[in-house]
């Protein structure tokens, strides 16, 4: 059954990170289907990644007709009927357990079962959201990191009941994307979340202490060990309301106090300093989401 | 006896069915007697064209999804009773494969068996982009048409003449002998053809003569041709090297990359990208990477397309004369691609300052040129001639198929052009 042609990929969930996905299917050379819940909200979602492929242009990372292209193969649609044509469906939606549960009952009646359906999720369980479906075994995790255009590993998660054929297919869906699979049980967090979230929640504790300023922290990061963006600013570009709901979903998936989330953490959300997106976090933001406070020692060094 | 010729690419299998033998070689008389292209593979609206002189060109359009349903489709249009010219699959008698890269194992055009494959997926890593498809298409040939001979034909092949001083970069030796990293040149079949029609041009040996060749097309490229062997050419370990083209970036200093690398902070992907696909004349004129639009737009007077022509024209005016001299002279300098035949600006302006060099362009001639022929476009006297040769790299490939099969291909490998290993 792996050996079956994929041709069209379903996308459930147009958000950032539906949208993200579907570039790089369709960058891939598959045809996709993107499904919103309304036609003002597929045109909105259309307009976005088109948004984001004029960004890549200006970064020289596209070609308008590479742009053309990609758009040529991708379909934004409100009828999740056309996701049956499908010989892979991916659900994107928001992470929430009842709305993610809810619609893999709907996909679960509309869909044959031989057609695998790849849950979209950092923190939450694939087997309990499985649970009770008609055909459970079809269910598997894939866990892609943002932007999903550029990172070349994936989480492929297999849950306590799914099939070898479904998830077989799924990994070799993954070496289409020219993505590096990596083969995990399910767990809380995964790996790459379970790794992350203790470290950047233990930045935000020492800001919290006074230890060293949130600048200062993410410098010592990037500069000591080469990280790429310092801990506190990869969490303000993740959205920190979404940092803390991981947080909070591990500690009490765990009960492991190393996921309480630090009440600084919770102190910014509260106030509605969500992140880049919102202009302000740890850091300051422009409309177009560059951070206005870079130290000068933040900059690169040219030699 | 009738080759097949394939070229394929990542979306893209183009053919030519050639009338031809060694005798017909000889005559100048081998010609192709259909041509097309399959586009689009991988696409539900894939496109086959079918072109045969004297007849209005077929097309249709299916859903090919690789290159081996493309060569079955091909093969069904070429004996098809109301498009095709072929009665029967069997009277293909070789097929002749377009390869991008030989690097350094091949220097010449060789019988494809299994040893060769082996080779030729060897060089996979020094062109990921080409080299793939180029084997896809070879299998799909050698599993549809099992029973005749493939012939590998490879674009860096001519350039394997080069010596070491013009092949090796100025590195650390271990990144020649770890990485095979070295000048390879491309282009090479079109380089060795349009040589090979100036000295026929000119009534001369091929074997007393330096020519300097300009392919200028798509990609542009160079070659200093002496005695028939290439000596030097402008692309270099891939084909970003040398000369301004439509959206790549010829030469420049290396030093600029880590430094736009971390003042635009780039990844690694989207620096190639900006190389290869937003730079040349596109890159600078913002207008197109097409030299016929360039030229448009500098007829109304745009000022950084003038600039893009300016730098394209004056790169190849460098070359000559680097090439000159690297020859110790120069009888003739040939235009070929689809710029350099059909721009008679960029052949007047690279040309205009080389009169001390002994070119005397007529200029008349040169602006009003018969399509498609081979001619000379200096005056009488002028020392040094300019001529202007269509390429044909398929005719290329099939001539060298029927050599490889009659035992009469020749190497292009010289003694004294190997490095220390």
């Amino acid at each position: 059954m792996s050996e079956r042609e994929l041709q069209h990929i379903g996308v459930i969930g147009g958000g950032m990170m539906g949208r993200s996905i579907a570039t790089k299917v369709s960058q891939a050379g598959l045809q996709v289907v993107v499904r919103e819940i309304s036609d003002e909200r597929a045109e909105e979602v259309k307009g976005r990644l088109e948004a984001a492929l004029d960004h890549q242009i200006e970064r020289w990372a596209l070609t308008q007709s590479e742009k053309k292209a990609t758009l040529s193969r991708i379909e934004f649609t409100a009828d999740l009927n056309r996701a049956a044509s499908c010989e892979v469906v991916i659900e994107t939606i928001h992470e929430d357990f009842e709305a993610k549960r809810a619609l893999l009952a709907e996909l679960d009646a509309l869909l044959d079962p031989s057609i695998p359906v790849i849950v979209n999720t950092s923190t939450l369980s694939i087997t309990e959201l499985a649970q009770g479906l008609a055909h459970p075994e079809r269910i598997v995790g894939m866990h892609f990191l943002y932007p999903v255009t550029t990172t070349r590993v994936v989480e492929v998660v297999r849950g306590q009941v799914t099939a070898n054929e479904p998830f077989e297919l799924v990994r070799k869906f993954a070496r289409i994307l020219g993505k590096v699979p990596i083969e995990e049980f399910e767990s809380p967090g995964f790996v790459t979340t379970r790794v992350m979230l203790p470290l950047v929640n233990e930045a935000i504790q020492v800001v919290m202490e006074g230890v060293a300023t949130a600048a200062e922290v993410d410098l010592c990061m990037k500069l000591g060990y080469d990280f790429r963006v310092g801990p506190l600013e990869w969490a303000d570009r993740i959205g920190l309301h979404k940092v803390h709901n991981w947080l909070d979903h591990l500690f009490q998936e765990t009960g492991d106090q190393k996921f309480r989330p630090c009440p600084l953490l919770r102190k910014l959300v509260r106030a509605g300093h969500n992140g880049a997106r919102w202009g302000q976090g740890f850091f300051k933001y422009d409309e177009e989401r560059n951070r206005l406070d870079r130290p000068p020692d933040d900059t690169p060094q040219l030699g | 006896m009738k080759i097949l010729v394939l070229n394929c690419g990542s979306s893209s299998v183009k053919f030519q069915v050639m009338e031809t033998s060694l005798e017909l070689i000889q005559a100048n008389k081998d010609s192709a007697i259909a041509k097309g292209s399959v586009e689009r593979i991988g696409m539900s609206d894939s496109r086959l064209s079918l072109e045969v002189p004297g007849r209005k060109t077929y097309q249709e359009i299916s859903e090919i999804l690789e290159h081996r349903t493309a060569v079955e489709r091909i093969l069904k249009v070429l004996v098809n009773p109301t498009q095709g010219v072929l009665g029967r699959v069997e009277e293909i008698e070789a097929v002749g494969h377009r390869m991008v890269h030989g690097g350094e194992k091949f220097a010449s055009s060789v019988l494809v068996n299994p040893e060769v494959e082996e080779m030729i997926e060897e060089c996979v890593v020094l062109a990921p982009l080409h080299n793939p498809h180029n084997l896809r298409g070879l299998r799909a040939a050698q599993a549809l048409l099992s029973g005749v001979p493939h012939v590998a034909v490879f674009d860096t092949a001519f350039h394997q003449s080069i010596p070491p001083r013009a092949f090796l970069y100025g590195l650390p030796y271990e990144l020649y002998t770890r990485h095979k990293i070295r000048r390879y040149g491309f282009h090479g079949t079109s380089h060795r053809f349009v040589a090979i029609h100036t000295a026929r041009l000119l009534k001369r040996n091929l074997e007393d003569t330096r020519i300097v060749t300009c392919h200028l097309g798509n990609g542009c490229s160079m070659a200093a041709v002496k005695q028939g062997h290439s000596v030097d050419t402008s692309m270099g370990f891939t084909p970003l090297e040398g000369l301004l083209m439509g959206t790549r970036t010829g030469d420049m200093d290396p030093a600029v990359l880590p430094w736009v690398m971390a003042m635009e902070e780039l990844t690694l992907a989207q620096l190639n990208a900006m190389l290869n696909k937003h730079s040349g004349l596109y890159g600078l004129s913002g207008v197109s990477s097409d030299m016929r639009e360039i030229q448009k737009a500098c007829a109304d007077g745009n000022r950084r397309a003038k600039v893009a022509f300016d730098i394209f024209c004056y790169r190849i005016t460098k070359y000559i004369g680097a090439y000159a001299a690297a020859m110790g002279g120069v009888d003739a300098v040939t235009f070929t691609g689809g710029i350099g035949e059909n721009s008679a600006e960029v052949r007047e302006q690279a040309l205009a300052g080389l009169g001390f060099l002994g070119i005397d362009l007529d200029v008349e001639k040169n602006r009003n040129l018969p399509r498609g022929e081979e001619i000379i476009i200096t005056t009488p006297s002028s020392r040094v001639a300019v001529a202007v040769v269509p390429t044909n790299e398929e005719r290329v490939i099939a001539r060298d198929t029927v050599r490889v099969l009659g035992g009469v291909m020749p190497s292009f490998s010289v003694p004294d052009n190997e490095a220390p290993r």
